[in-house]
């Protein structure tokens, strides 16, 4: 055996520069889970030029340098909520609503986060910035590894406006009676605050188009969102702000001022009216589970939340939510809501191709067809198993996580 | 938590059965019940399929494929499950009052006194298939006290306890707010001071001197008995001598604890926080001649100490998580290290624990080994026959065989994987959990409160699906159900509140546990 991985280790060694640069691969596996239709017995992937060019099944596997072969294979998973934003750093102080500002902007090429996503089999994300406004940026849907610059590895710019509900917007904002002078000293300093703020500033973009003298920086920004050229994704935990996005959008819609695509973000306390989530029509993605109660802004999920929305026929997808604790990661998600009573499937796709769909970018990602992007996760059993684990990853065809060597360490454990 | 009795099967059917029993003079034991399970995982050999263990008297009489149950034993039928030996928690401080306590060196401290019957962490325990629990203090301390091992069962600590002398709890890294050298410093000079102790002692007994006497007798101390009585040091490395001419009552009960650990009486586990602590722990342990019954408590980024451990021979107490992120302090590279594996490669024994989380409770953790490598089995003895091996009780608990304690949880599927549930929990024979009839896994798992129950953490809000939806506020039903619970039950919001804090203090260990493990 030894021998064996000694000639193994030589060849991966040799070939380490050969493989970083590749982006044609033949990748096998027992089962490939391909996120549009059933999953396939004997998998075989061919990897061209980093987009998939042939899925074939009930094939064995490969050999040669450029063959991996693993238990399962998903297509990568797209986190809608990830921490790979500039934190603090997206934070424009010195207004509530930044609609004109992007998300992209504030993102660092070198981060850590990036890494940690990506290794995770987080392949793509949509960053956005920071919660602390009331009416943030515009969203970026990029992939978490691959080409050297940021922009090249964009897949769509301005994808969506991110928006935030609750007390997070305010919670830093000093009231009128504290420390006056600093920067922190924005408005709103309530809840109700945040509120008004975003029906105020959807008003005034709303009669800017036949008032230009209205026009606001960001205006334009929010002229598209409600006429529903691109979604806005609303950070709202707990029930009354679910409800405050959601009146929102029909206040829109009464006021005539278009039909906006609404994603409820973090919505954890969902749930609880759905009802009203189904009139509304928005999509939503869920943060991670707390299992054990409580999670942000004091909201309750229930473990059979995702279970609900999938019976409602409600476009979901899953996030980290920022989280970076590993009980928090994404590819952990989909277990905890099939303990919850979600079937694998749709556990699958609220990884994959839902949050794809969200942002429109399904036609380059979140499923394995051919044609798209060969972003790929390779696993070591069963996906979203406690017992199983990303040992693979390929971003538009790059080798991100190698299996072969994972092998190897475990091996030598033993 | 939940009690449910069971119906024997032999007296399913008629009254008159049960009357000719009660004629007959034969009284059905409580304490024996039979488990008939589709899968029988032991712990020690093969699986058994279709098999039935039977417990009587709180020790499992008999297991097997082929074992007949006796005709006046209660039938719990699982047949559809797969039972497991229940996990074993190494070490926790949840279900206490406080974990932490203020004063330093406080080896004469209980977790007696602090063990709270009625702790959410409990209830939790069951929910998730954990039937024995080592409860010792928190880990900022540097004689923490003495713990307890308890079963998540029972109304008093008494009817929880499995075993007394659960052993005493240290630490080798500082305290918060203090330095590893003042840390170090306490921990050595905690039993300097038993020393000086036992020496003014045997001085006081050769000079004729009865203060130490008087001052027992004063405080109410026991003299009579082994207690009136010396004894000659015991322990292995140092000693005092002339011990002997002192009777045993006369030692300060706050430092008896102390010479029961020197002269190798109890257990010591001792808190690892960092690598570079375990130096510490071990020396102490060494000096004072604990060290063959010393368990590391460690955290996951003690790895790097692993060859040390293991040429000291002691076992090792894992926490969540497993994965050891590092970050490098210069190019801020991260580094993952699955711990276990680093302590499996030195052959360090270790078991799992869960410490304060429910995210990573034992099953979770023993999937994470498998993910990362690991056989079945081992991860398996990670979280059952080691942490009882480790606690002393290898021979009582850990695996199903005849003799050992009745302790067993029953899955709903194969115990590690994500989508299995703890359906019955049964311990030392008598069945202490059933699923169906858990009234918080109702609104954990599904949101839903059964009507006429107490909703979870007194919040009347949080189980109402409003089917209706669309903006109705305070539907007059909704109050008036809702002032029927809290009729029912008056108490909760109190519980509620003493969760709410458990659960914060909780978090701040943890992160107190974070930021000393950078």
């Amino acid at each position: 055996m030894s021998a064996w991985y000694l000639a193994t280790l030589l060849v991966l060694a040799g070939d380490a520069k050969k493989d970083d640069d590749s982006r044609s691969w033949t990748v096998f596996a027992d089962k490939v889970y391909t996120s549009v239709g059933d999953a396939l017995d004997g998998g075989l992937i061919r990897v061209q030029d980093g987009k998939i060019a042939a899925v074939v099944p009930g094939s064995s596997a490969g050999s040669g340098d450029h063959s991996l072969s693993v238990a399962a294979i998903t297509a990568g998973l797209i986190d809608l909520s990830a921490r790979v934003d500039g934190g603090a750093m997206s934070v424009e102080q010195s207004n509530e609503t930044i609609a004109n500002l992007r998300a992209f902007d504030a993102l660092d090429r070198f981060d850590e986060d990036w890494v940690r996503q990506a290794k995770s089999g987080v392949t793509c994300v949509m960053a956005s910035t920071y919660d602390d406004a009331v009416i943030g940026g515009l969203s970026v849907a990029l992939k978490t590894a691959g080409a050297d610059e940021l922009v090249e590895r964009v897949v769509q710019p301005d994808v969506a406006l991110r928006a935030s509900m609750g007390q997070q917007p305010s919670s830093r904002n000093h009231p009128a009676s504290g420390r006056p002078n600093d920067f922190f000293a924005r408005r709103p300093t309530t809840r109700m605050g945040v509120e008004w703020t975003l029906r105020d500033r959807c008003f005034e973009a709303a009669y800017s188009k036949n008032d230009a003298a209205r026009a606001f920086p960001g205006s334009k920004e929010i002229l598209s969102v409600l006429a529903g050229e691109r979604p806005i994704a609303i950070q709202a935990w707990s029930t009354q702000d679910i409800r405050t996005a959601i009146f929102w959008k029909e206040e829109m819609e009464r006021e005539g001022f278009g039909r906006p695509k609404l994603i409820l973000d973090a919505a954890a306390e969902v749930w609880k009216e759905p009802g009203l989530l189904v009139r509304s029509g928005a999509a939503v993605v869920l943060p991670p589970h707390p299992l054990q109660g409580r999670g942000g802004e004091g909201s309750f999920m229930a473990l059979d939340t995702a279970k609900i929305l999938n019976d409602l026929g409600v476009l979901f997808a899953f996030s980290s939510h920022n989280a970076v604790a590993p009980s928090a990661r994404l590819a952990l998600q989909p277990g905890y809501a099939m303990r919850g009573g979600l079937p694998f499937n749709a556990a699958l796709k609220a990884v994959t191709i839902n949050p794809a769909r969200m942002i429109g970018i399904e036609s380059r990602v979140g499923s394995i067809e051919v044609g798209k992007d060969a972003d790929l996760v390779l696993w070591s059993g069963k996906p979203f198993e406690a017992t199983s684990r990303v040992v693979g990853v390929l971003v538009d065809g790059r080798l991100i996580l190698d299996p072969r060597v994972k092998t190897q360490e475990q091996s030598e454990a033993k | 938590m939940l009690l449910n009795p069971i119906r024997p099967a032999a007296l399913r059917s008629t009254l008159s059965v049960l009357a000719l029993v009660l004629a007959a003079g034969v009284a059905v034991a409580q304490d024996r019940i039979a488990i008939k399970a589709g899968r029988i995982i032991t712990q020690a050999g093969p699986e058994i399929l279709n098999g039935v263990i039977v417990i009587e008297n709180g020790r499992i009489s008999a297991i097997g494929a082929d074992v007949k149950v006796p005709w006046d034993v209660p039938v719990l039928d699982a047949s559809k499950m797969t039972a497991m030996p229940g996990f074993v928690e190494a070490h926790s401080f949840r279900g206490m009052d406080r974990p932490n306590e203020n004063v330093d060196v406080a080896p004469f401290l209980s977790v007696r006194d602090s063990i709270d019957p009625i702790a959410f962490y409990f209830e939790e325990c069951l929910r998730y298939g954990i039937t024995t629990i080592n409860v010792q203090q928190g880990n900022q301390c540097v004689i923490g006290g003495q713990g307890l091992i308890v079963k998540p069962f029972g109304l008093t600590v008494e009817e929880m306890l499995v075993r007394p002398d659960a052993g005493l709890k240290l630490s080798a890294t500082p305290k918060f707010g203090f330095s590893s050298a003042t840390q170090a410093q306490s921990l050595r000079n905690a039993f300097g001071e038993l020393r000086r102790h036992l020496e003014q002692l045997v001085a006081d007994a050769k000079d004729g001197n009865d203060r130490a006497r008087r001052e027992a007798l004063f405080q109410g101390r026991d003299l009579e008995g082994e207690k009136g009585k010396g004894k000659a040091m015991g322990g292995t490395t140092w000693k005092v001598d002339g011990l002997e001419l002192v009777p045993r009552g006369e030692v300060d009960g706050k430092m008896e604890p102390l010479l029961d650990l020197v002269e190798g009486r109890v257990n010591a586990y001792i808190y690892c926080g960092r690598a570079m602590d375990v130096r510490t722990a071990l020396e102490v342990a060494r000096d004072n001649g604990f060290l063959a019954r010393t368990t590391l408590i460690v955290d996951g980024s003690c790895w790097k100490a692993a060859a040390q451990i293991a040429e000291a021979g002691v076992p090792v107490v894992l926490g969540a998580p497993l994965t050891v992120i590092e970050r490098d302090p210069i190019t801020g590279k991260e580094t993952e290290t699955f711990a276990p594996t680093e302590f499996q490669k030195k052959g360090v024994r270790f078991a799992f624990s869960s410490s304060n989380s429910t995210t990573e409770s034992l099953w979770f953790q023993a999937a994470t080994a498998v993910a990362n490598g690991f056989t079945r089995e081992a991860a398996l003895d990670a979280v059952t026959k080691n942490a009882a091996e480790f606690l002393g009780l290898g021979k009582r608990l850990g695996s199903l065989e005849v003799g050992k304690d009745g302790n067993v949880a029953l899955f709903s599927g194969d115990p590690l994987s994500i989508t299995a549930t703890v359906q019955y929990v049964v311990i030392e024979g008598k069945q202490v959990y059933d699923r169906s009839k858990d009234i918080r896994v109702k609104s954990l798992m599904e949101g839903k409160i059964p009507a006429g129950t107490t909703p979870m953490g007194g919040d009347a809000d949080a189980g109402h699906v409003h089917d209706d939806g669309c903006g109705t506020i305070g539907d007059d039903e909704h109050d008036a159900k809702k002032d029927d619970k809290d009729k029912k039950d008056e108490k909760k919001p109190a519980d509620k509140k003493d969760e709410k804090k458990e659960e914060k203090k909780d978090d701040k260990t943890g992160d107190e546990k974070k930021g000393s493990g950078n």
